[in-house]
């Protein structure tokens, strides 16, 4: 192994030599058609469904006033600094309450009726963002948001109720704040009609064979000059997962998933009978953990939480399940949320233990002290999520049962699930992944604030409450990241939640695409508009 | 023959009564709820209750069973997805060609090949020919047909980079090509199902071949290509009009899974898309129709038989 990294050291800097530059020189080419496999989104109007597939189709039609950086301009797949979109530049006031938000002139809409081309003004703007405050699933993201004014045609002026530092990340966010023609709404009542998808967006949805295939062509009047640089783009709508791998095997698609992404034992099958294909492993904001009822014995005793996290041996699990390319210390923050990230290293080891260490001799007398030697509880879980997670709910079992707590695995159907379990209703134990969210807010508020449905532990605790209402409101990112450090030193040893290793993410086309970037950020189509294809 | 059809038709109407009923509470038993479901966990209490008002399901029980049996008896309104809003007899109406031509041409296939080879195994019975006929029956019977879709579409995209995966191309559009884009889910679902009816063929066969007509067929001097053909084969084929029939429900069923593996955009896809989203409208009103057409069928073949056997009189 030791050896092998030598290797690898050495060669690093000649291959990235010899790399760096020919990939450099490569100007992009116009014109070809990129085609995707994968399943039919439940519906087109961004508002009316929280699908990620919704959201990655019709963010190919559709901008925002703000977004997430992608191809060249990120530096990493969970890069989530704001860059403009439709709003050229912005403020906010002093009190961090006020944001005015001056939008490019002469944007305009795609020429397709009821809207034929018309120049894109700050109305459009409030329509939507109050359109979604209405109607998405994901509106409490707005709740403090007190009013959206058109101050004039190119400026929108958005009103808090107080500070509220995830805001510019949630309005980048391409699941919520898709701007929106009126017209389309009055004639088709919603946006799920193909027609009604106009936007200002790098593409145009041109047609919608149902069950079939979903064509969009490149946007000639697209604001960002020069872009994009594919004449079109084509989801060959594929419901079975086996078929979509066989359609980029077979040469038929470009990319086997809507973000071209494989689990990763299709990656390694994939570089075995295809050494041609390009299989690009990314570390993503994936997380996954073990939750308990922290308000209820017997995991209100820290002693148990903390017997549960030394009996985890997330190095045996990174090896046995992932290749040893995942994540061994993915929480509170993931892995991959690098701003953020406070590693273990730069904790306390006495207490960083407690989040990513193995110690089943300590456990077992944790367990001894706190009178639980013979402890039995259910895991409930939904065995359906995506490889590994299943192992993962077999491997918990059986670590903790060599620390002496005996696990039932308790599997629920999906509906079940997300409806009662991942909301916090179960007994006493449960595990699973976390949605990946793009703002560490997330992460921590949402996880940790006392009667959050997010707060699958039920966690209530004063002085971590503070802490998260704190990080909320300072608006100095730099303050803002030493409270959050000061959150993950201080969660270090509370095993409220347990954490399992992140699994890496990886993404498969062939050398043609060229430019494709991977971007946790929900949206696809500016990963399209820098994507080219070298034929 | 016309009071016949009557009295099948009037019994109709409790079995599909039966089915609304069970349809309807098996949806309701289902774990989980729709519209937690449709916000997938990132709604609050407040948009949940405006989603399950504005979907109707904080109405009694019965009040939903009642609105929709309702609407489809007295206006033939089969109600709205709950995900798309969009009117599902549309939906199926666009989608039904798709799935009946599958179920047409794997019929085609499994008769075919069932038919064929259980004349050949009845004839020759007791030899290589039986045996071999046998044994592929029996084959054919225990692999299931997802399985062998699975392995289709698989292992030849990875061996010569090929898969018989295509986009969907309607008939009216381009027969050669739509013909070319089904003969592989209906090869693959026909020869599963060509089993049991090579099995059917081969015993019925035998029993009408050891028949006093026949052996007087045998004394004229009759070659064996014309007893065979001619008299034995339309007697036979009456239990094996039975079994495609009883089958039908099988060929609806089985397009579920063969249409979302091999991508046709047909009813069993909508059905099974509509299941893993609790889509509680669609999967009952699919589920109805679907019942309704399997008891029209049922009639067809029994009427069938009456052609097929002049000696069958319905009154």
């Amino acid at each position: 192994m030791a050896r092998r990294a030598v290797v690898v050291a050495l060669l690093l800097p000649l291959l990235l030599a010899l790399a760096g530059p020919a990939a450099h020189a490569q100007t992009p080419k116009r014109g070809g058609v990129l085609r995707i496999a994968e399943r039919e989104a439940p519906g087109l109007d961004p508002h009316l469904s929280i699908s990620f597939l919704t959201h990655s189709y019709v963010s190919l039609a559709y901008s925002q006033l703000v977004r997430f950086p992608n191809g060249p301009e990120q530096k990493h797949p969970a890069d989530f600094s704001i860059v403009p979109d439709l709003a050229e530049k912005w403020s906010v006031s002093k009190d961090g309450k006020v944001y005015t938000f001056t939008l490019r002139k002469g944007v305009h809409f795609h020429n397709k009726p009821p809207v034929n081309g018309r120049e894109l003004v700050a109305e459009d703007v409030k329509y939507s963002l109050e359109r979604f405050m209405a109607k998405s699933g994901f509106k409490e993201r707005f709740e403090p948001v007190q009013a959206i004014e058109a101050v004039d045609k190119h400026t929108v002026r958005i009103t808090l109720k107080e500070p509220y530092a995830p805001f510019l990340n949630h309005l980048a966010n391409p699941s919520f704040c898709a701007i929106l023609p009126r017209e389309a709404e009055d004639k088709f009542k919603d946006f799920n009609h193909p027609d009604a998808v106009i936007g200002t967006g790098p593409f145009v949805l041109k047609s919608y064979d149902k069950g079939v295939r979903v064509v969009f062509e490149r946007n000639p009047g697209y604001f960002m000059k020069g872009l994009p640089y594919l004449d079109g783009v084509v989801i060959e709508i594929t419901p079975d997962a086996a078929a979509r791998v066989s359609l980029l095997r077979a040469g038929k698609v470009e990319l086997p998933h809507i973000w071209g992404w494989l689990s990763p034992d299709e990656a390694k099958s994939i570089q075995k009978t295809n050494p041609e294909l390009a299989v690009v492993r990314h570390n993503v904001i994936g997380q996954g953990f073990i939750y308990m009822r922290t308000d209820q014995p017997p995991f209100n005793d820290i002693r148990v939480r903390r017997a549960i996290s030394l009996a985890i041996d997330r190095k045996a699990w990174n090896e046995a399940l992932l290749f040893n390319e995942g994540c061994i210390e993915p929480g509170p923050i993931p892995c991959a949320m690098k701003e953020w990230k406070l590693e273990a290293a730069k904790m306390d080891p006495a207490k960083a233990k407690y989040l990513t260490g193995f110690d089943p001799a300590e456990a077992k007398k944790l367990l001894a002290e706190a009178g639980q030697k013979n402890l039995t509880t259910p895991l409930y879980h939904w065995p359906g999520y995506v490889v590994p997670w299943r192992s993962y709910y077999e491997l918990a079992a059986d670590n903790l049962g060599k620390v002496g707590i005996t696990v039932e695995l308790k599997p629920e159907e999906y509906g079940k699930y997300i409806s009662t379990t991942a909301l916090g209703k179960y007994e006493k134990m449960a595990m699973g992944p976390s949605t990946p969210f793009t703002e560490v807010d997330d992460f921590l508020f949402g996880r940790f604030y006392p009667e959050l449905p997010t707060n699958q532990s039920r966690v209530a605790d004063a002085e971590l409450t503070k802490m998260l209402v704190a990080q909320r409101r300072e608006m100095d990112p730099r303050k803002r990241k030493q409270i959050v450090d000061d959150i993950q030193r201080y969660l270090a040893d509370k095993a409220y939640y347990v954490y399992v290793p992140t699994w890496p993410q990886y993404v498969s086309h062939p050398p043609s695409v060229k430019g494709f970037q991977h971007h946790d950020g929900y949206g696809l189509g500016m990963r399209l508009a820098y994507t080219w294809l070298d034929r | 023959m016309k009071p016949y059809v009557l009295r099948r038709l009037a019994l109709a109407v409790p079995t599909l009564f039966l089915v609304s009923v069970l349809v309807f509470a098996l949806m309701r038993l289902m774990p989980g709820d729709v519209a937690t479901r449709m916000v997938e966990g990132h709604a609050y209490a407040p948009t949940l209750a405006a989603l399950r008002h504005d979907l109707g399901l904080d109405r009694p029980v019965h009040v939903q069973y009642l609105d929709w049996i309702g609407g489809i008896v007295l206006r033939g309104d089969f109600g709205r997805s709950y995900w798309t809003r969009q009117p599902i007899l549309e939906e199926f109406v666009r989608r039904f060609p798709v799935t009946l031509e599958l179920a047409l041409l794997t019929i085609v296939v499994s008769v075919v090949i069932g038919v064929t080879v259980g004349i050949v195994a009845a004839v020759r019975q007791d030899t290589a020919a039986d045996y071999v006929g046998r044994v592929l029956s029996i084959l054919a019977l225990s692999i299931p047909y997802f399985g062998l879709a699975v392995v289709v579409v698989v292992l030849p995209s990875i061996y010569f980079k090929w898969t018989p995966v295509y986009t969907y191309v309607a008939f009216t559009v381009d027969p050669l090509q739509n013909l070319k884009i089904m003969l592989v889910p209906a090869l693959v679902f026909g020869v599963t199902r060509a089993g049991p009816i090579m099995r059917i063929m081969r015993s019925a066969l035998l029993d009408v071949l050891r028949q006093e007509y026949i052996r007087t067929a045998w004394s004229k001097g009759l070659s064996e290509r014309t007893i065979v053909l001619r008299h034995a084969l339309k007697n036979a084929l009456i239990p094996v009009i039975s079994l495609i029939g009883l089958q039908m429900p099988l060929y609806i069923g089985g397009s579920v899974i063969i249409e979302s593996i091999f991508r046709l955009p047909g009813v069993g896809l909508f059905f099974f898309e509509a299941l893993g989203k609790l889509d509680y409208p669609v999967v009952q009103s699919v589920n109805l129709i679907i019942a309704a057409m399997v008891v029209g069928l049922n009639l067809a073949i029994d009427l069938s038989y009456a052609f097929l056997d002049p000696r069958i009189r319905y009154r």
